[in-house]
């Protein structure tokens, strides 16, 4: 699992951006979807991605899994990630 | 906690559901004019460029550099060259070079007067996100008519070069009474060509085209069958080519944008840094000063009354938008 060809990820104070740069859409991102989308980039695949943010994240164990997966099924929807 | 799924928001580049221009740390998009020297005098050019039209302070080699590293240290992650023509200046390719090998997405803006199947193996190899192709006309006639000194088998060739070296394509489409008729036809020969979005909208009253206006503007029922057109053919080819279009006037956008400032800056060929292309107001220098330092004087800029005064007064005198080159600093 990697960024798509044309999709630029940059940190912000707020989370990050995803820049798709084909269609020149910018998708904001909170800190917890930044933190993903840099696992991302670094090449961790979801179930890794997914105990990482267990861990970073203890109080929000138990939600975590159901969010990050629908999170990545929503950025491959989109065309931001490719496997 | 908030929802990962709630933190994610689509929108276009500078829309509502984006982030605020000063929420971010850097643009997200550089518009650089590279040079304002052209081969071809474009009688609606909305720039004053032409040939012999080069700006006696365009920047040098090391500034030229020394600009382009600021992006990447700040991560800018899409840059698109324009001018003038980009092509025919003589650091193109080197800035290319220099740009697709640190991360950052490329967009080339031409006339296409320039793309040789060597120079399209270059964009090729270098990995260009696109070149946009402007492509004012679907006949010979038509094309050469409204481009001085263009060429339009010259440009439909270099179109076939990029397709079969394998460079995505986009053709842009300025409309004038000239050619209003061929929208239709110029959408197809764009697709026929390779191009993956055609982009299209309202010819601006500024640039070269104040002096030929006479001759080429067009009328609003003109333009209420030219946008009939373009939504006739974007349902047509949707999900083979993008068919881009804004039925918006210039003013409607100004008043959204001074509420909501695109993460953009238009980067001038001598370094000056203008709010939006739109607008005659500069708000730094790429020779003097720091791009952190132009990005803070754009959020603020956007604050200046002058620049909310301008766009007013452009409701009451459209025809403000023929001074947008006599800059004005904020």
């Amino acid at each position: 699992m990697s960024l798509a060809k044309y999709v630029k990820f940059r940190e912000e104070k707020f989370g990050g951006v995803l820049f798709e740069t084909r269609s020149e859409k910018v998708f904001t991102l909170n800190e917890v979807a930044a933190a993903v989308v840099r696992e991302i980039k670094a090449g961790c695949d979801e179930r890794e991605i997914v105990a990482r943010m267990k861990q970073r994240y203890e109080d929000r164990a138990e939600s975590i899994e159901r969010d990050v997966s629908a999170f990545i099924v929503q950025l491959r929807e989109k065309g931001l990630i490719q496997d | 906690m908030t929802k990962l799924t709630q933190g994610i928001a689509s929108a276009a580049v500078g829309s509502r559901a984006s982030p605020e221009s000063a929420d971010l740390g850097a643009p997200l998009y550089v518009a650089w004019q590279v040079t304002n020297e052209c081969n071809l005098a474009c009688l609606h050019c909305i720039e004053e460029s032409g040939p012999g039209k080069a700006f006696r302070d365009e920047l040098s080699e090391e500034q030229i550099f020394a600009v382009l590293a600021q992006f990447v240290e700040s991560e800018v992650p899409y840059l698109s060259f324009s001018g003038g023509e980009p092509m025919i200046h003589p650091l193109f390719f080197k800035m290319a070079e220099y740009v697709c090998a640190r991360n950052c997405e490329l967009k080339v803006e031409t006339n296409g007067h320039s793309l040789s199947e060597v120079n399209c193996a270059r964009l090729k190899d270098l990995g260009v996100k696109a070149v946009q192709v402007s492509l004012d006309g679907a006949t010979r006639a038509t094309f050469n008519r409204m481009r001085i000194r263009g060429e339009f088998d010259v440009v439909t060739d270099g179109m076939r070069n990029l397709r079969a070296a394998g460079v995505p394509m986009e053709v842009n489409y300025s409309p004038t009474c000239f050619n209003v008729h061929e929208i239709g036809a110029a959408i197809d020969l764009a697709y026929e060509l390779g191009a993956y979005s055609f982009y299209t909208g309202r010819t601006m009253y500024t640039g070269n085209a104040v002096k030929a206006w006479r001759k080429i503007a067009l009328s609003e029922a003109q333009y209420s069958e030219f946008f009939a057109t373009l939504h006739r053919k974007a349902a047509e080819y949707r999900g083979r080519m993008h068919v881009h279009f804004h039925e918006m006037g210039l003013l409607e956008e100004l008043r959204y944008r001074l509420r909501h400032p695109a993460a953009l800056l238009i980067v001038l060929p001598n370094g000056l840094v203008k709010l939006i292309n739109a607008l005659p107001f500069v708000c730094g220098d790429l020779r003097r000063q720091s791009l952190a330092e132009i990005w803070g004087n754009f959020q603020r800029a956007w604050c200046d009354p002058r620049v909310a005064g301008f766009i007013e007064d452009l409701g009451r005198d459209p025809n403000k938008t023929a001074t947008l080159h006599q800059w004005v600093y904020v």
